[in-house]
């Protein structure tokens, strides 16, 4: 695809970030065009390249899957921010970016002198994002958290699952992965629009609660308005029944392992979507009960809904019966694990995931493009960089250092 | 159009709004940066305005909270575009439009004549933004896809819920969101695109694939170990609870902790906290204490590495995990999460709506935001920004508007009369 146009060509990106916030922006950066530059340091790599999955029968901090993900497209600067080398090359890296990234706590930034004042001086233009917990300012400023504890604190872990269950999430670090990134990545598109209208850069700060928080507004706002307290809920909507997952035919027969559960989500909005799941159904007798005849009569009786459903789906193949249920107009789709996402044909179809070989992790599997766009489509140009994969190639081709220079910083131990 | 001074990044851009309820929180994203977004809505209304809650819990389509929260900034135009004289005033809306955003079954504008291929007939640079379940190609295409189909077949539902029940949908419609954010981002490239070369594009989002890196590692365990990452509900990826980590109940709610990971205060001082409170009871004895104080990263590693090498150390960590819940069962949700932070260890209140509402960082912050709704006779308190802009601020200009609250604006300004707007009125058209 070289010579395809990207729309992000052109915008340097210096990428202080870490973990999963601030590099899967960066990401996307590097996917639409940009050209990001991952500052990292041996002396304090980013967590995740310690971090599971590892590349089978492979060590070393090169070949985590967690880290790869996040990283695709970027070159890589390792800089020892404790050296006044260091702090110095990060002002002419601050100089040459048109955006600054980071999700380092606002002790850590202060520390290395890159605070908004200091980055402005500097550069006059430059949009500097920052993606800290809690925000630069207020009483719990400080207050640590990835997002394991991010997901309780900003309401997602009392919302989810079932009454009776322990609020325990989503199983994963939720925030970390779509909202946070996505909401930092849409201020720092709105903020190159705006300096190109104006020739202005700006701050910018997408506290991690903050934006953690917005999806899950709807909740906050009926406590502000309502003065209701939501509780989790299992997997009911109000408005619809049924509205949840029935367990499939196992992917081996009689197997009770719960990698081989199958899933299938069912959805039924009004009174024909309920009609046509009666068809499927083959017109049961229980299903033409008049309790179930209305949508306030199925969510009445939706314990026994969903009990004569799941009775019904168990011996089925989930994508046989999404493929029949969408058929016919009901919506349905299988539970699908990360071994299915990865088999599924229509992702297939439509290359989602992208397969990279990477010199040290051999040929693995990255999110590609996470929408596409006609004419300026993503593209994942290059494998996770190797920690200071590209220290010397940064520092002569982008900072215009000489072979000496370059050298006395390694020697002074600025570039490890 | 805005009522205060403030610059806005978006307030020269004109998006079209036929998004149903899978788009609209993109088109917030994109009004509250100062877009003029005029919501298309059929002449009976948005169907979203009818889901709950409500204010003061009536049923009302004014009324929705969650469509309010959904429509700040936005300006309310009543259209059926399956007419052909309500097409052919959409079509002089697209002649002033730089983005519409949609989000129909693939196809359905082609049949109208306003999709991709029609839409540049009338405005070539225009960006036609594209949010559904499972996007413009391919053999899913035209699955029925509301929200829960999305998180299902995108890979997080899986991993969400306590294995004991069924796979947990997350709460709010997340698959909507993720979709939503996504396609703001692809718009405002677009935009990007078409200020420097002057061209427009057809954005087309899925939700199942804005989902898919939300999985966390799950994909990638898959790809490179063949692993399979399951729902664990309470638990970790391991078999056993690690002291620590978790959900724990306090007096007035739940804390969820994370202690001996990298980034806080080691387990030890989780200890030196409960013996300062003379809550430690014998965990300042051997096997006991030897373990606190090697309850870190390294070893957690190590058991994922290798879960059998748990073996006898079982029983000691059951004895330290219950001696824990006993010192947080005796707190206050708040007192530990404050006090735990205050110490670097990491804790995290299990917040509920109200505790966030009251939460005293976003209180600081003056994260809520106050919006005046005259209609009601009341002041709302909305949910507040996302993120801080400093020279183009997020900011809520105007409440969510009335149905069709702008025809005669709107219409107005593409010339069409009074008497003809009353008439389009009366054939329901508009």
């Amino acid at each position: 695809m070289s010579g395809t146009k990207m729309p992000l060509e052109g915008i340097k990106v210096a990428d202080f970030s870490w973990f999963g916030a601030g590099p899967i922006c960066g990401e996307h950066l590097a996917t639409y065009g940009a050209t990001v530059v991952r500052v990292e340091s041996e002396t304090r790599m980013d967590g995740l390249r310690g971090v599971m999955p590892f590349a089978k029968e492979k060590t070393g901090y090169n070949v985590s899957g967690y880290y790869n993900n996040y990283n695709a497209g970027k070159l890589n600067l390792t800089l020892n921010m404790s050296t006044d080398q260091g702090q110095e090359l990060a002002r002419r890296l601050i100089a040459w970016a048109d955006v600054f990234l980071t999700n380092f706590t606002p002790r850590v930034i202060e520390r290395w002198g890159l605070t908004y004042d200091k980055l402005s001086a500097t550069n006059p233009q430059i949009i500097a994002a920052y993606v800290p917990m809690q925000g630069y300012d207020g009483p719990h400023r400080d207050f640590l958290g990835f997002g394991a504890v991010l997901t309780p604190i900003t309401g997602y872990s009392h919302l989810s699952g079932f009454p009776q269950r322990q609020p325990f999430g989503l199983g994963t670090n939720y925030p970390d992965y779509v909202i946070n990134p996505g909401h930092t990545l849409v201020a720092i598109l709105a903020a190159l629009r705006y300096r190109r209208r104006t020739g202005k850069g700006q701050h910018i700060e997408c506290a991690q609660i903050e934006s953690s928080v917005c999806p899950l507004g709807t909740a906050i706002f009926d406590y502000t308005v309502n003065g209701r307290v939501q509780e989790r809920a299992g997997n009911g909507l109000p408005y619809a029944a049924p509205h949840g997952a029935f367990k499939c035919k196992p992917r081996s027969e009689g197997s009770s392992a719960p990698a081989d559960e199958r899933w299938i989500a069912i959805a039924c909005f009004s009174d024909a979507e309920w009609q046509t799941l009666v068809e499927a159904m083959g017109n049961p007798d229980w299903a033409l009960d008049s309790k179930f005849g209305s949508p306030a009569g199925r969510k009445q009786h939706e314990t026994e809904l969903e009990r004569q459903i799941a009775s019904w789906t168990a011996d089925k193949d989930a994508d046989d019966l999404m493929e029949e249920l969408q058929r016919r107009g009901v919506a349905a789709g299988v539970v699908q694990s990360a071994r299915e996402m990865l088999a599924d044909e229509h992702l297939k179809e439509r290359g989602y995931y992208v397969y990279l070989d990477h010199p040290e992790a051999g040929r693995t599997a990255y999110d590609g493009p996470p929408l596409k766009l006609s004419k300026t489509p993503g593209k994942l140009r290059s494998p996770a960089p190797l920690l200071g994969e590209h220290t010397e190639y940064v520092c002569k081709e982008i900072l215009g250092l000489s072979d000496e220079e370059v050298a006395d910083l390694m020697v002074a131990g600025a570039l490890q | 159009m805005p009522s205060d001074n403030l610059p806005a990044a978006l307030d020269d851009v004109r998006v079209l709004d036929l998004a149903g309820e899978i788009g609209q929180y993109c088109t917030k994203l994109l009004a509250d940066l100062g877009a003029d977004v005029i919501k298309i809505e059929p002449p009976e209304g948005d169907p979203v305005r009818d889901l709950p809650p409500f204010y003061h819990d009536e049923p009302d389509p004014e009324k929705s909270l969650y469509w309010l929260n959904l429509n700040t900034n936005k300006r309310s135009a009543t259209l059926s575009i399956a007419d052909a004289e309500g097409r052919k005033l959409f079509e002089k809306l697209v002649a002033t439009a730089d983005v519409v955003v949609e989000s129909f079954e693939p196809g359905y504008l082609d049949g109208l004549g306003l999709g991709y291929e029609g839409l540049i007939k009338i405005k070539p640079e225009i960006i036609l933004t594209s949010v559904t379940g499972f996007g413009q190609t391919g053999p899913h295409a035209r699955f029925k896809a509301p929200d829960i189909v999305g998180v299902a077949m995108g890979g997080i539902m899986w991993l969400a819920g306590d294995p004991q029940d069924p796979p947990n949908v997350p709460p709010w419609r997340q698959g909507y969101i993720c979709a939503s954010i996504q396609a703001a981002a692809g718009t405002m490239m677009a935009i990007y695109h078409r200020d420097v070369h002057g061209e427009g594009q057809h954005v087309d989002v899925s939700m199942q694939e804005a989902l898919s890196i939300a999985q966390e590692t799950a994909m990638q365990y898959w790809d490179m170990l063949q692993q399979l990452r399951n729902r664990t509900g309470a638990g970790t990826i391991l078999p056993i609870s690690i002291p620590g980590i978790g959900p724990y109940e306090c007096r007035d709610g739940w804390v969820y902790g994370f202690v001996g990971t990298p980034g806080g205060a080691p387990w030890s001082d989780l200890l030196q906290w409960m013996i300062d409170e003379g809550a430690a009871e014998d965990l300042t004895e051997e096997p006991y204490h030897d373990f606190c104080m090697n309850l870190n990263m390294r070893f957690l590693t190590g058991l994922m590495r290798d879960p059998a090498s748990i073996g006898d150390k079982v029983k000691t960590m059951n004895h330290i995990e219950q001696v824990l819940r006993r010192f947080v069962a005796g707190k206050g949700k708040w007192e530990v999460y404050e006090g735990a932070q205050r110490k670097r260890l990491l804790f995290g209140i299990v917040s509920t709506p109200e505790d966030i509402a009251k939460n005293p960082q976003l209180q600081h912050r003056k994260w809520l935001t106050a919006v005046d709704h005259p209609e009601l006779r009341d002041t709302l308190q909305y949910p507040g920004p996302p993120y801080r802009l400093s020279e183009t601020p997020w900011a809520i200009r105007r409440r969510p508007p009335l149905l069709g609250e702008h025809n005669a604006e709107i219409y107005g300004e593409l010339g069409v009369r009074v008497d003809e707007l009353e008439r389009l009125h009366a054939a329901g058209v508009i």
